[in-house]
């Protein structure tokens, strides 16, 4: 193994030690005091948090903005699936002919879709006020990342380009917007809490 | 108020420092996608409403003070120096611009609770003296005179003396009344201080209400309030002290059941938050008067004539009685007793819009024009569905939808839910 192999694994345990972290820090404190008397499920009301009220027939951030969302959905899909790869792109362990055509078209469709939401972030004037460099670098960091992991998946001469892209965006996962890796999975948790406690969630027709 | 400069206390955020207060802080991606669920953007376009911006207020002050990426790098993250010039802008757009109906953090694309950082930048405005003045000056009448609006007892017990007349006309019983400080009583019965003000007859309807159903109740003339701007102010000292008055007053009449009247925030501030600012679970039943006139239908208490209401009626969801309090198809089940057309709004329910004068917007006049404006959602919705009676269970949305109605020539008669109710009650001869 080159010497650069070594030093690549650092960052992403820094990331983990990072998402673990943040993990204790939500978890220690326990569930927030609520001293009023519950009207309803609260465990199916949280259950309903992370499934069915994400179904885009019901959400309305979901079915008004559609091209928007499946980018989202698309974009995130091609960052779990090149982490899923790190270990065995670290390992040098090449998947066969198949799944490296299957997993490069994904990453580039993942990819094209976190270019177009880069692109709209620039020139929607609305996300433009609503946007800090934070969001933009986020972007291309991760971007990069999918782009970067097709491309060492395809041309094994690309390792180091992979090990600097990778590092930089694992090495930047501390400092902003990507945390939401863990905060979005807490955020759903306390809705279903809230909505549950008082008897709104899950709707009706659905208890 | 604005003027001043602001003694800088963006401290309160260490004094909240569990896991809601660190996920909400954190998990908002800029996505943008909630713009259209918030009516004062909707009515506008104005980019400033939009809820993700008014959360990322308050993140911001933060960012700044509790990270480490935001003191090392502000300018990557946007946290923000909170200064006058910063919290005027905060104030203008926390209070003015926001009613916390919550309809945005339910359609988040992560989920941020936004209404519930918008409250803790009320908190920490408010800690500032940032408060509106009128906002403040609502909360202070509440503190000094026991009620909101300032009613002085003899006319808030002449104003009841007047209601029981008009009781013993309805009932045709000489002997119907509205019992006032009794002990003992199943019921103890709230009031928004705008009843005994300005529609007193929703007093009286309720009174018969109970009276056909028999209940044992009464009113208090020390502590009736249902409401707490405080909740709004973002005071929880404040508001604790006016929870703590009604608390003491269940005790004092030793009664078994707190019925809040039809008031959305009131119930919310009593039934959701009291409990909270007060470190305790209440030893007595808490509902709300929505809850228990369905109670009556359901126990046959009550009877409706089935063909009293034939125009078309709709009804427009409090939003902190029904998406943040979890009463939804009560109103639904008592309306489709009597009223022949009944036609939902769109959306209406848990995905309601809110009518516009929620959040204590009908408090703060220095930001009339802009309710009004916002207003036009929920007008269209009213007008969408040809009702001419609109019934909501709540005096604040009462207010704000008579104000609508002329200003949008929408032509609708407005009813509390009592009030529709007491107008389909069959009289029959009760116990008492
Ligand atoms: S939808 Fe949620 S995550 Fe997106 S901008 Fe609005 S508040 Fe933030
Ligand atoms: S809570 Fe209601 S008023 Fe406030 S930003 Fe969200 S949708 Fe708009």
């Amino acid at each position: 193994m080159k010497w650069y192999y070594w030093v690549a694994i650092i960052p992403p345990v820094l990331a983990c030690i990072t998402c673990l972290r943040l993990i204790i820090r939500l978890v220690t404190p326990g569930r927030p005091e609520d001293f009023s008397v519950p009207a309803g499920n609260i465990s199916e009301s949280i259950r309903y948090a992370y499934t069915s009220s994400m179904n885009p027939a019901r959400k309305e951030t979901a079915f008004l903005h559609l091209p928007t969302y499946a980018a989202g959905i698309i974009y995130h899909a091609g960052t779990f699936l090149s982490l899923i790869f790190f270990p065995f792109i670290w390992l040098q362990l090449s998947p066969s002919e198949p799944v490296i055509f299957i997993t490069s078209i994904v990453l580039v469709s993942s990819a094209l879709c976190g270019i177009g939401i880069l692109i709209k972030r620039m020139t929607n004037s609305r996300m433009r006020k609503l946007s800090n460099p934070d969001d933009y670098i986020s972007n291309i960091l991760v971007t990069g990342f999918q782009v970067t992991t097709v491309i060492v998946l395809n041309f094994s001469s690309a390792y180091f380009t992979y090990f600097i892209v990778s590092g930089l965006l694992f090495l930047y996962f501390p400092v902003g917007k990507l945390k939401h890796a863990v905060y979005f999975f807490a955020a759903r948790y306390h809705l279903g809490l809230f909505f549950g406690r008082r008897g709104v969630w899950p709707p009706v027709n659905e208890k | 108020m604005q003027g001043n400069t602001p003694k800088i206390k963006p401290g309160i955020f260490n004094n909240h420092p569990d896991s809601r207060m660190i996920t909400n802080m954190n998990s908002c991606v800029h996505c943008g996608l909630c713009a259209e669920s918030c009516f004062f953007y909707l009515a506008t376009k104005d980019e400033r409403f939009m809820p993700g911006r008014k959360a990322d207020l308050v993140t911001s002050v933060y960012r700044r003070y509790c990270t480490w990426q935001g003191k090392v790098f502000p300018k990557l993250v946007n946290a923000r120096e909170l200064n006058g010039e910063f919290a005027s802008e905060m104030t203008d757009l926390l209070f003015g611009a926001c009613t916390m109906c919550g309809r945005c953090s339910m359609h988040c694309s992560t989920g941020v609770d936004v209404p519930y950082l918008v409250r803790l930048g009320r908190t920490m405005l408010s800690e500032m003296g940032f408060v509106p003045a009128t906002l403040q000056s609502t909360v202070n009448a509440a503190l000094e005179s026991g009620n909101n609006m300032s009613i002085p007892l003899t006319e808030f017990l002449d104003t009841i003396k007047w209601m029981e007349e008009e009781l013993m006309d309805e009932t045709g019983d000489p002997l119907s009344r509205i019992p006032v400080n009794e002990k003992r009583k199943e019921i103890l019965y709230t009031l928004n201080p705008r009843e005994p003000k300005f529609y007193p007859l929703s007093i009286s309807a309720m009174a018969k209400i109970f009276y056909f159903a028999g209940e044992s109740w009464t009113l208090s003339s020390e502590m009736y309030d249902v409401t707490n701007y405080a909740y709004f102010s973002g005071n929880n000292k404040e508001a604790a002290i006016i929870a703590e008055r009604l608390r003491k007053e269940m005790k004092h009449l030793d009664c078994n059941t707190l019925v809040l009247a039809e008031c959305g925030h009131g119930t919310r501030a009593f039934r959701w938050e009291a409990p909270n600012y007060l470190k305790q679970q209440f030893p007595f039943k808490v509902i709300s008067s929505v809850e228990c006139i369905a109670d009556y239908i359901r126990k046959g208490r009550i009877n409706l004539d089935p063909d009293k209401i034939k125009v078309p009626v709709t009804i427009h969801d409090p939003c902190n009685l029904v998406r943040n309090g979890g009463v939804i198809n009560e109103q639904r089940y008592i309306l489709k007793q009597f009223v022949k057309q009944f036609i939902e709004m769109e959306p209406h329910g848990i995905d309601n819009f809110c009518c516009g004068g929620g959040g204590g917007q009908l408090a703060m006049s220095e930001f009339n024009e802009r309710r009004m404006k916002a207003a036009v959602i929920k007008a269209e919705q009213i007008r969408q569905t040809g009702a001419k009676i609109v019934v909501t269970p709540c005096h604040n949305c009462i207010d704000q939808l008579t104000q609508v109605n002329i200003y949008y020539k929408l032509g609708i008669k407005l009813m509390t839910m009592a009030e529709i109710v007491a107008e389909a009650i069959i009289p029959h001869k009760t116990n008492f």
